[in-house]
């Protein structure tokens, strides 16, 4: 945790830590310490008078259908979102893994999309799909899909699902590619001896070996869909139609800002801080794990 | 391989190009449509091929902007996204690198008290205290600024610890050795640990460059003036106008324009960016 | 030129354990005081407290009559050798030791000077631009006498200078080591837990265990009048053996189914120990002539010497014996083995001190 020798200064240690700690008090603690204060309270009609509440607006969240439709929603979001980059990740990184030569063009191909903002991503994607110009929309309606995300809520939820694991897939492919080449080739080898077939060596040897990896990511990539995504979804559907990609973030943001329930909206805040608080423990305690491997 | 399979080896590349392709394909299509103009793609779906409206679609959206929707020129909005990409990642940096070295060489009250309160800055990100952290800034008057736009988000505790990870693995002996020569903690800091940090430096400047780029809430909610867009919000100006379609091939343009900087970051230093990526998650 | 005065010094932890129970000290000028010790003893606490390194808890410490319990390493005006060098990575070997006399406000043809005068010494003169990742073990290990050199302090400190070298080079750098203290003539203190090296190197040795002294003197003092059982068995290659020894009517002492008695009372009631190192021992014809019969179990040819390994009986450790020249002698021999009179130590078994009898 620290050095055998240390230097000792009356006031320079303080000096150091200070910019850093002066800035988590203004702009996170005390807003997070806000948010909670908010979420006991009720303010009247007119911001005149606040009214301490006790766990009210709670109550009222998880008596809103809307709420934990939303919730629902955010969860199979982000567990689509999860599956689909990293189970595409992981086919390329077997790919790659397979492959000697041209290994690392294939890898410089894969790895830019990391560069593309969310947002970003949401748009090329909303283009992709556009009902008029789209280009997969027009071959969907080759094979009888009619596709217009404007009018259809799981069409609408499908596409920022695309467009959020698209930009996840080479973070993802980084870490699996370097899961699988920790693999010790000896192992394998020994496999390929003991006659296990290259698909049987992948499911009894490498996938298990992998799979810190694979949790290390699964939560990375929730927390990503759980957060990161506001981007996506705020550039393009707007969290419609008829709220069919409104997510959590989403919905604090919207009644903050747009239907400005100061109260409800502090306490889906504190709700979100839970699960960030939740998820990053188990990340935490999973980094504890692989430093013991 | 261990077992020579052709058929198996083919498959494999014949996978990753199509995998390469889905990967490249929207960035393809988008570049296509930024080179068309409005009357191309009147006809319904965009074309493959590239059009003839290059040069005129990118100086106008550079230097002019979308009329339509009254977003600012795009070179504008480029030049306040580098100024806070530079802004979060030399600030996440510097105010990180010191701190670190605080927690680690040096003993002093609340010295965990301070660890734990930078730890915490982990679990509250931007997105469950939108509200309150609006108001916080308005409060101070950092609202339409570039310090509104940077310094609440250069706090961090990954590159906090990043750096008191890699100071840990400093060997022991090179203070002793620096404090025989003489050298006080500044000294100390200049001389030895910020050369010794150069990589780890470098590598985390590209990962928060990109990070401080593709920051879209934050200027969402701190901007309200057209001089003070970022190219990746601005976008969502061009994509949101109220009931029509957009204008496909300036939002094309200014979406490639606005990805392209951090994409010839994690091209040219792909090395580093791969370093910081997996450091970062040590 | 300087001395070092340490005076009852003491080292506590914030945690309570005491590394150090308080030591005294006086290195004259120009000599090179060896510390010795198994790993844990605080040889390494004491060398770290001389060099400021490590607060000292009570006690004074003084360079050439100072005070300087208070001052900072970087005032001490020492130099000192780390064990893995601690040289600076992303520096070359010329800054490497211009770093020091920089901090110091050298001048900058001055420190050229210096730097050049001192790499002529070590022979590192084609070396000066290498990064020390481009060095080999030696040459890192040049570099860092050499730091310690150019800055002409009034000490040098060894923190086992000499353990990260392969066992060749070891004792090459030893050699240079003391040549280059006699002639530079500065005040030295050397740790080590490697006994040939304190042995070769030491102007005076100190043995420390748990934190204490246990002897000080010079190195054929300390081997031939050994003041403890512990020094006794950590000073000498192979170590000294320990026999136990009966007390017959009288208070005269015997190796247990001997006749010969070795000496007279010691007038303690403790369990008596009989030291003797394996060069003083011989074999001898007959069983009459023996102190011990040993049963040979183990022979290890050395060229120059035969090592002997056996036990003899009523007595429960190995037994080693050091013959000039090599023998023929087989594993399951019976060897009679006689005692040199002249060198005899003997112990109290209660406290490891020696024991003053007549003999």
């Amino acid at each position: 945790m620290q050095k055998r020798v240390t230097f000792s200064h009356r006031y320079l240690p303080y000096l150091l830590v200070a910019p850093q700690i002066i800035i988590t008090v203004i702009f996170f603690i005390w807003p997070a310490g806000q948010a909670v204060v908010q979420s006991v309270l009720v303010e009247d009609a007119f911001g005149l008078s606040t009214e301490f509440v006790w766990f009210e607006n709670y109550q009222e969240l998880f008596a809103d259908p809307s709420y934990l439709q939303t919730f629902y929603r955010t969860i199979v979001f982000s567990f689509s979102t999860a599956a689909l980059a990293m189970g595409f990740s992981l086919l390329l990184a077997v790919m790659a893994d397979r492959i000697i030569k041209g290994e690392s063009v294939y890898k410089t191909m894969l790895i830019w999309p990391y560069a593309v903002a969310p947002a970003l991503a949401g748009v090329l994607w909303f283009m992709m799909f556009n009902p008029t110009i789209g280009i997969i929309s027009f071959l969907l309606g080759k094979v009888g899909v009619s596709w217009n995300h404007y009018l259809n809520g799981d069409q609408a939820f499908l596409l920022v699902v695309i467009a959020a694991a698209w930009k996840q897939i080479s973070y993802n492919f980084v870490f699996f590619l370097a899961g699988l080449q920790a693999v010790p080739r000896s192992l394998i080898e020994a496999a390929a001896i003991d006659g296990a077939g290259p698909f049987r060596r992948f499911w009894s040897i490498v996938f298990p070996l992998l799979s810190p990896t694979t949790f290390f990511l699964l939560v990375v990539n929730l927390v990503y869909a759980f957060f990161d995504t506001f981007a996506v979804i705020h550039a393009t559907t707007q969290g419609g139609p008829a709220k069919a990609t409104e997510i959590l973030v989403y919905k604090v943001f919207n009644d903050g800002f747009i239907g400005l329930d100061l109260g409800g909206s502090a306490a889906q805040s504190v709700v979100l801080m839970v699960i960030v608080i939740v998820l990053t423990i188990v990340q935490f305690k999973y980094v504890e794990r692989k430093v013991a491997y | 391989m261990v077992e020579n399979r052709p058929f198996l080896t083919l498959l494999s590349h014949l996978i990753m190009i199509a995998g390469v392709a889905i990967v490249a394909l929207p960035v393809w299509i988008a570049f296509v449509i930024s080179t068309m103009d409005a009357t191309d793609l009147l006809g319904g779906v965009a074309p493959l091929w590239p059009g003839d409206q290059f040069l005129e679609n990118y100086a106008t959206i550079l230097f002019q902007g979308e009329q339509a929707s009254s977003a600012p020129p795009v070179l504008l909005m480029m030049t306040n996204s580098l100024i806070m990409a530079l802004g979060i990642a030399i600030g996440k940096i510097v105010i990180s690198i010191i701190s670190a070295y605080a927690i680690v060489y040096f003993r002093f009250p609340f010295r965990m008290f301070f660890f734990w309160m930078i730890f915490m800055t982990l679990m509250l990100p931007v997105e469950v205290r939108i509200m309150p952290t609006f108001k916080v800034i308005a409060d101070l008057n950092m609202l339409n600024s570039y310090a509104g736009l940077t310094i609440p988000l250069i706090a961090s505790a990954t590159a906090t610890f990043l750096f008191r990870q890699f100071f840990l693995t400093v060997p022991e002996e090179l203070l002793e050795a620096a404090r025989i020569d003489g050298a006080g903690p500044v000294k100390f800091f200049i001389d030895i640990l910020l050369p010794l940090s150069r990589t780890n430096i470098a590598a985390l400047f590209v990962i928060l460059f990109i990070y401080g780029w593709n920051q879209y809430l934050w200027p969402l909610i701190v901007t309200t003036e057209d001089s003070y867009y970022t190219v990746v919000m601005g976008v969502q100006r061009m994509v949101a106008v109220p009931d029509a379609d957009p204008i496909w091939h300036y939002v094309m343009t200014t979406a490639l324009l606005g990805m392209l900087p951090p994409a010839l970051v994690v091209l040219f230093m792909q090395k580093l960016f791969v370093k910081g990526l997996v450091e970062q998650e040590k | 030129m300087a001395t070092i005065k340490i005076d009852g010094l003491k080292k506590r932890y914030a945690n309570g354990f005491e590394a150090i129970h308080g030591i005294d000290l006086d290195v004259a000028d120009g000599e090179l005081v060896v510390i010795v010790g198994p790993s844990g003893c605080g040889k390494s606490t004491l060398l770290r407290m001389v060099a400021g390194l490590e607060t000292i808890t009570e006690g004074t410490l003084s360079i050439d009559g100072t005070v300087v319990n208070d001052h900072e390493p970087g005032q001490r005006d020492i130099a000192m050798v780390f064990q893995n060098y601690a040289l600076y990575p992303h520096m070359s070997v010329f800054n490497n030791m211009a770093y020091g006399l920089r901090n110091r406000g050298v001048g900058r043809e001055e420190i050229k000077r210096k730097v050049a005068d001192v790499a002529a010494i070590l022979e590192l003169g084609d070396l000066l631009d290498r990064k020390p990742a481009q060095l080999s073990g030696g040459q890192r290990q040049r570099v860092a006498m050499g730091r310690a050199i150019v800055r002409d302090p009034k000490v040098f400190l060894f923190d086992e200078p000499l353990s990260n070298l392969d066992a060749k080079l070891r004792v090459q750098m030893r050699i240079e080591i003391k040549r280059l203290q006699r002639r530079l003539g500065t005040t030295s203190l050397y740790v080590t837990h490697d006994q040939v090296e304190a042995m070769t190197l030491a102007d005076r040795l100190v043995v420390m265990n748990a934190g204490r002294p246990e002897q000080i003197g010079t190195p054929m003092d300390i081997y031939t009048n050994p003041a403890s059982m512990f020094v006794a068995g950590f000073i000498g290659s192979p170590a000294m053996n320990f026999l136990a020894l009966e007390r017959m009517e009288g208070g005269r002492l015997r190796l247990p189914g001997s006749e010969a008695m070795l000496a007279e009372d010691d007038g303690s009631n403790g369990a008596p120990v009989l030291g003797i190192r394996p060069e003083h021992m011989r074999t001898v014809g007959t069983a009459a002539d023996a102190d011990i019969v040993l049963s040979v179990d183990a022979i290890e040819p050395l060229g120059a010497d035969t090592l002997v390994y056996g036990r003899a009986l009523g007595q429960e450790g190995e037994i080693v014996l050091r013959l000039g020249g090599s023998h023929s002698i087989g594993e399951g021999d019976n060897l009679p083995v006689a005692f040199d009179r002249n060198h005899l130590h003997f112990f109290d078994r209660a406290n490891g001190r020696r024991a003053d009898v007549r003999t």
